[in-house]
């Protein structure tokens, strides 16, 4: 729902390939879980042509579309997978966090995804934090038999 | 409307696929034929109406399996995550049609397609590779004979896109098992009416997709409104549906007597705690699970860590596959019952027919219809899950007294004879699924003798109980719904045909744009009511179609459906129930209800369809009104 969201907002169609974020089910472990950027920049200084950017305002990465050739290098850099290629323009597609109010939060019937401000952030990430531990004791296949 | 050379809501064509030629090409939609039909199994109802010819074989390559979303499928529209197969059933020999969640209805729009028509026949086996609108038929002796599982992890493989859905069978439809299922993304069934034996005689392992391409929007804005708004109702249902998924509701079930059990012979089971939503939720949930575009999660990936009913994560056990396959046959535990919902889609079988075929296998034996040497000495009772798993297996294999019940419950039955036509329980051949004529409510005999263009159904085209058992309006009350409702009891002079009918043709827009059923059951703030997919289809296609408008539109699909089966053969004396549905019930809160007058319940219906009563065929006038004229040449005469 977040992808569709995602490229409803930024193209005005509904295309998960468009989208930014992109959720990932692994169908053999309980595993579903929207990879989205994190705005670290890293691509920033990876991108040959310059068209990376630090947006000032939202503190996102921004692309300028003059500059982009679509050369892949943002993608290749990206630890996560979350910096990608748009099908249509062939430009970098990177979150911009729909100008501070982005949409995917907003729709997210899960709850999953939140927006917030760094004292609730903090929060709700020691909480999320605590449950990867949870992982340790139990174990996520069985025996084959 | 159009937008960019394409038409808005849908990806704009039909791939149609002609496996004894080995050749693929592509059509247009026609805008006038979706004014008529909007799309799903309603357009596909057409096809098949205008393409098969009276009487094929439905595992002959002259049937046909179409692969339909509809308008709504894959966008933001709450439950979209949806694909209908709509085909010449082998089970019944009627329409059938058969719908699964997951991702494949969203991905073959974003591959460039609405409908893939699959038409003649392989000579070995082959799979359809539908990716980013350019389509391939490829060799799948590798795949032959592999489980579900084992077959959808290797073809994500082999196309190299982890993304992509898989649709395929298991060996359960290579085996022409009459009630074999489509299994969509790994454990999603499209179960019923034997879709599954239809691609295996087209020696179609799978069909795989997925693209790049949008959809697009016709007033993106004012969509994207009516989309929040419809996401947030349907998102209410999450604290019930999302939490203990479909089988939550079966302690409630069984409370009312309203839980079939032994085969049944009852609607109240003593050991439902241990079979309940609860239970699954406590030791043998790892997650739930969603279908794209999903706020409610249904889904239970469960599995049985250790001990002898081991089994690995797998999306299963909701509702109907628990009471079907382990309240009928009274397994008394959830473990067996997994292991049993795990075998059932991984080798590609559906769950409801599998329950209700083995069930009536072990009251055929109780009353020594079928024999130890039948069986090969396995010893069926009551409660016994480990003789329940061992049958499930020799169906699986086709081995022993398993060839004949792989048949389904309805051969079976004439094959044995001797009075076992009285307890196997299906309508037109489909099996009975798991809400009761006489526990549920009264619904459900109208329901299971004419309801359901395909045969015995419980949610097609929605789940009859909504307006008595439940008691909700469902949006439908400014539109006719008789209300408020009676007890579910009643039979007669409650305008219960008139209820149902308008239940139905609700129902039937769900397979005709391409979305859950669950998205359209429930409180009336809480679905997707007719104001709502108003809203929903007027904004994303362009085309302004009231709520009236909608039910017009299903009603001509669903007619026209009727008239398909009219055209097979089917007429009034087949619209009947087993006697076991009419049967007085034996014990629990239900004791004792039985079903007295089904020809007047029956009468009313046709009445409120606009059906003649004698024959069971849409009325002339009726067909007229619909704009079929066509139709009515053939079933009437010119």
């Amino acid at each position: 729902m977040c992808e569709l969201a995602c490229s409803y907002r930024h193209f005005r169609v509904i295309n998960p390939a468009r989208s930014r974020i992109r959720v990932v089910r692994l169908p053999q472990e309980p595993v579903d879980s929207p990879i989205y950027c994190i705005q670290c920049g890293l691509c920033i200084g990876a991108c040959p042509f310059g068209a990376l950017s630090r947006d000032l305002k939202t503190g996102t990465v921004k692309v300028s579309f003059e500059k982009c050739t679509g050369c892949g290098m943002c993608v290749h850099v990206c630890p996560y997978g979350a910096a990608s290629r748009d099908p249509e323009s062939r430009k970098a597609l990177i979150c911009d966090l729909c100008d501070g109010d982005p949409e995917c939060a907003k729709i997210c019937p899960e709850g999953v995804l939140l927006y917030l401000d760094p004292d609730d952030a903090a929060a709700y990430k020691r909480i999320a934090f605590s449950r990867l531990q949870r992982k340790e004791v139990t174990p996520l296949k069985p025996d084959a038999r | 409307m159009m937008l960019g050379g394409k038409l808005c809501g849908y990806a704009g064509k039909i791939l149609r696929v002609n496996l004894s030629k080995k050749k693929v090409a592509e059509e247009e939609l026609k805008p006038e034929l979706l004014r008529l039909y909007l799309g799903g199994t309603g357009y596909a109802a057409r096809i098949l109406w205008d393409e098969l010819e009276r009487g094929v074989d439905p595992l002959s390559p002259e049937n046909k399996l179409i692969a339909c979303t509809g308008p709504l499928t894959g966008t933001l529209a709450p439950c979209s995550g949806s694909i209908e197969f709509a085909f010449k059933s082998p089970l019944t020999g009627i329409f059938g049609q058969t719908r699964a969640g997951g991702g494949f209805g969203p991905r073959l729009k974003y591959a460039g397609y609405d409908f893939i028509v699959i038409e003649g026949a392989s000579d070995k086996p082959v799979y359809l590779s539908v990716i980013d609108g350019s389509a391939e038929i490829r060799d799948a002796s590798h795949l032959w004979g592999k489980t579900v599982h084992e077959a959808t992890h290797m073809l994500i493989e082999e196309v190299g896109d982890p993304q992509a859905s898989v649709a395929c069978i298991g060996p359960g439809g290579e085996r022409l098992i009459r009630y074999a299922s489509i299994m969509v993304d790994y454990d999603r069934a499209a179960g019923r009416c034997g879709g599954g034996a239809v691609m295996g005689s087209k020696k179609l392992k799978a069909i795989v997709v997925n693209g790049d391409r949008g959809i697009e929007i016709a007033k993106p804005d004012e969509f994207y409104d009516a989309a929040r708004e419809a996401i947030s109702a349907v998102g209410r249902q999450r604290m019930g549906l999302g939490q203990f998924g479909t089988v939550g509701g079966l302690k409630g079930l069984n409370e009312s007597g309203a839980l079939p059990t032994k085969n049944f012979q009852t609607c109240y089971y003593e050991k439902a705690e241990k079979m309940s939503g609860e239970e699954l939720a406590r030791k043998y949930l790892l997650k739930r699970r969603a279908c794209l575009a999903c706020p409610i999660g249904c889904g239970r990936y469960v599995w049985v860590p250790a001990g002898l009913y081991i089994t690995p994560p797998h999306e299963g056990a909701e509702y109907e596959t628990v009471d079907m396959l382990g309240v009928q046959s009274m397994m008394g535990s959830l473990e067996p019952l997994i292991r049993a919902d795990y075998l059932c889609n991984t080798y590609g079988i559906d769950t409801i027919s599998a329950g209700n075929v083995i069930a009536f296998a072990i009251e055929a034996y109780e009353r020594g219809l079928i024999t130890d040497e039948d069986t090969g000495g396995l010893k069926l009772r009551w409660g016994d899950a480990d003789a329940c798993l061992n049958l499930l297996e020799m169906i699986i294999e086709r081995r022993g007294i398993g060839d004949l019940l792989a048949e389904g419950v309805k051969r079976a039955a004439e094959k044995i004879g001797r009075g076992a036509e009285d307890f196997a329980c299906h309508g037109k051949g489909l099996e009975v699924p798991a809400h009761d004529t006489r526990g549920t409510s009264k619904s459900f005999a109208i329901q299971y003798a004419i309801g359901n263009p395909r045969g015995a159904c419980h949610i097609e085209p929605l789940w009859a109980g909504m307006w008595d058992f439940s008691g909700s309006g469902l949006g439908l009350r400014e539109l006719g719904l008789p209300w408020p409702p009676p007890s579910r009891f009643e039979e007669v002079g409650v305008r219960r045909g008139e209820a149902c009918r308008l239940l139905w043709l609700y129902g039937e827009l769900a397979s005709i744009l391409g979305i859950c059923r669950f998205s359209m059951q429930g409180g009336e703030d809480e679905i997707l009511t007719p104001a709502r997919l108003s809203r929903l289809v007027s904004t994303l296609t362009g085309w302004e179609l009231s709520p009236r408008d909608l039910l017009v539109i299903s009603d001509r699909a669903y007619t026209l459906k009727r008239c398909f089966n009219v055209r097979e053969g089917v007429s009034r004396k087949d619209d009947k129930l087993p006697k076991r549905l009419m049967e007085p019930l034996a014990t629990g809160p239900t004791k004792g209800q039985k079903v007295e007058n089904l020809d007047a319940m029956l009468d009313e219906a046709y009445e409120a369809l606009g059906w003649d009563k004698m024959t069971g065929k849409p009325k002339r006038d009726k067909l007229r009104e619909l704009g079929l004229d066509d139709v009515a040449e053939v079933i009437w005469g010119a």
